[in-house]
């Protein structure tokens, strides 16, 4: 497959994921709305159970998304044949531990991952290295690509395995401003190049 | 500073905002007219009246914001919670004093049109979109008359609570205890919570812009002019922004605050999943916009995420949840 063509699958897969997910969380309205004729049902096992349930339907789902994102992040480092490797690895190391230690333990796994080549990635991209290749052209979109994607994969390993950690709010904080950031420089680079006089 | 002069502040908004309001459905109604008529006829003098009534009924809406304001900031200086001294090994505090934000009960939908508002009039060279977006908005305005009035009965359930404290006061029986508590919890970490202040408004303010996005996705379906997409995506930039950063900031908040509730995957909270992931996919599938390729689909998607934005606001109202107001 040609690394154009690649790419393009690559984008509608995600956001396919993202539509599917958009879908678990209707089908989770529903659901929550089905279990609340007993108005005391968040009380009751039932609540714990339906969280679970909501869960496991989730949390394939964002495996996938990070696989896709897996396949995405480090194409910017890799060869495509190194890349699909690599991915192959990641997935079969994550299918071992969950099957093993449990899904959130595979995830958790996988963020880690992901968070190592997105650092990788950002120093890159911040030092304008030319191993490193995006789909968008500009140092302030690829930037803020770089920062949002950290971010947001920051903010999901925080959720999936620190919820009961100390830090985790202030990782949270981290998270938030690094896709907030990310953000900005990604969708105004114009206006950044201009606000802080570079390229 | 008291009771009496909160209520003659009440009273002053009901007198002084409602022919606000009034105006501002008669101005909304012509600016859904001539919208429409620029629409059908393309006559530029129609675009002319619609442009001079959408700069009127802005100002109308800043206008009745100023007078909420000015409700709001009496509701500090005359509504002093004063704890008695027997409850204080269940009140942390002496006194508390009201914050109430601009965005609550029948504020909110006031202050999504008033911002969608002031989005419009941002909107240049693009008769037809605004047009629609006017039209949408004259629609919004009628609704906020009728529903969503702010001025008819000015914080319901803020005046309520104010109402049971003092009548608590008088009779001094037992129920001060539970009121107290609840009170406090409410003036803590809802009214004066510093989340109040940001997650609602940054949401409301990127509705009003992904109205526009959500109007040039219909253009850019009918249409198939890449300006159309152009637009979508200019108004879907802010508009994402503040939807990730305003949804996001929710988090800490629910943790503070409803630490011993239920709230993990409460409809509310996947509804605003389910938008926040469409809206990215619609901005991830963008990327390839720029080649000419995914135009229609990723307004069929701009689309599909606007229903979703309407079905997550509407959500409040028709299933029960920590965020809802309706009870199973």
């Amino acid at each position: 497959m040609k690394l154009k063509n690649y790419d393009y699958y690559l984008i509608i897969m995600t956001a396919v994921i993202l539509f599917a997910i958009g879908l678990v969380s209707l089908y989770g309205i529903t659901y929550y709305n089905y279990l609340a004729v007993n108005p005391e049902w968040t009380r009751t096992n039932q609540y714990s159970q339906f969280i679970e349930d909501m869960n496991s339907y989730l949390y394939p789902l964002l495996v996938l998304l990070l696989i896709c994102l897996g396949l995405c992040i480090p194409k910017r480092l890799f060869e495509q044949n190194i890349l699909i490797k690599f991915s192959a690895m990641a997935l079969i190391f994550t299918f071992i531990l969950t099957l093993e230690l449990g899904i959130e333990t595979g995830l958790g796994f996988l963020l880690a991952i992901m968070i190592g080549l997105q650092i990788i990635v950002l120093i890159l991209t911040f030092k304008k290295s030319k191993v490193i290749r995006f789909e968008k052209e500009g140092y302030f979109t690829r930037l803020g690509s770089s920062i949002l994607h950290l971010g947001l994969i920051i903010l999901i390993f925080n959720f999936v395995t620190l919820r009961e950690n100390p830090f985790h709010i202030s990782i949270f904080w981290i998270g938030m401003l690094l896709v907030t950031a990310g953000n900005i420089l990604s969708f105004y680079p114009v206006k950044m190049v201009s606000l802080l006089g570079n390229k | 500073m008291g009771y009496s002069e909160y209520l003659a502040a009440r009273e002053f908004l009901i007198n002084n905002g409602q022919p606000i309001i009034a105006y501002i459905l008669l101005i909304a109604l012509l600016q859904g007219l001539f919208a429409v008529l620029y629409l059908i006829t393309k006559k530029d003098d129609k675009y002319t009246y619609f442009k001079k009534f959408i700069y009127i009924n802005t100002f109308l809406y800043l206008i009745g914001f100023i007078f909420l304001i000015w409700f709001h900031v009496q509701i500090y200086n005359n509504v002093l919670i004063e704890y008695p001294s027997y409850l204080k090994p269940m009140i942390p505090v002496d006194s508390s004093h009201f914050s109430i934000p601009l965005w609550i009960e029948s504020e909110k939908l006031y202050f999504w049109a008033m911002a969608a508002s002031f989005f419009l009039l941002a909107i240049r060279n693009k008769k037809e979109i605004a047009s629609f977006t006017g039209f949408i908005i004259s629609i919004f305005s009628t609704i906020v008359y009728f529903f969503s009035n702010p001025f008819k009965e000015p914080l319901p359930v803020v005046h309520s609570e104010i109402i049971r404290w003092y009548s608590a006061l008088g009779q001094g029986d037992g129920s001060i205890y539970q009121i107290a508590g609840t009170l406090y919890g409410r003036i803590t970490y809802y009214y004066n919570s510093t989340y109040m202040w940001t997650h609602p408004p940054m949401l409301f303010i990127a509705y009003a812009s992904l109205i526009i996005t959500f109007a040039a996705c219909v253009y850019m379906l009918i249409r198939h002019d890449g300006d159309d997409d152009e637009t979508a995506y200019r108004y879907a930039r802010p508009g994402y922004i503040l939807l990730t950063t305003g949804m996001l900031i929710g988090y800490p908040w629910a943790i503070e605050a409803w630490k011993d509730s239920s709230w993990w995957w409460d409809p509310k909270i996947s509804g605003s999943i389910m938008m926040w992931v469409l809206y990215s996919a619609y901005l991830h599938a963008r990327i390839y916009v720029s080649r000419g390729k995914l135009r229609r689909t990723t307004a069929v998607l701009g689309i599909i995420c606007f229903v979703s934005l309407v079905f997550t606001y509407l959500l409040t109202y028709l299933v029960p949840g920590i965020h809802s107001v309706v009870q199973p």
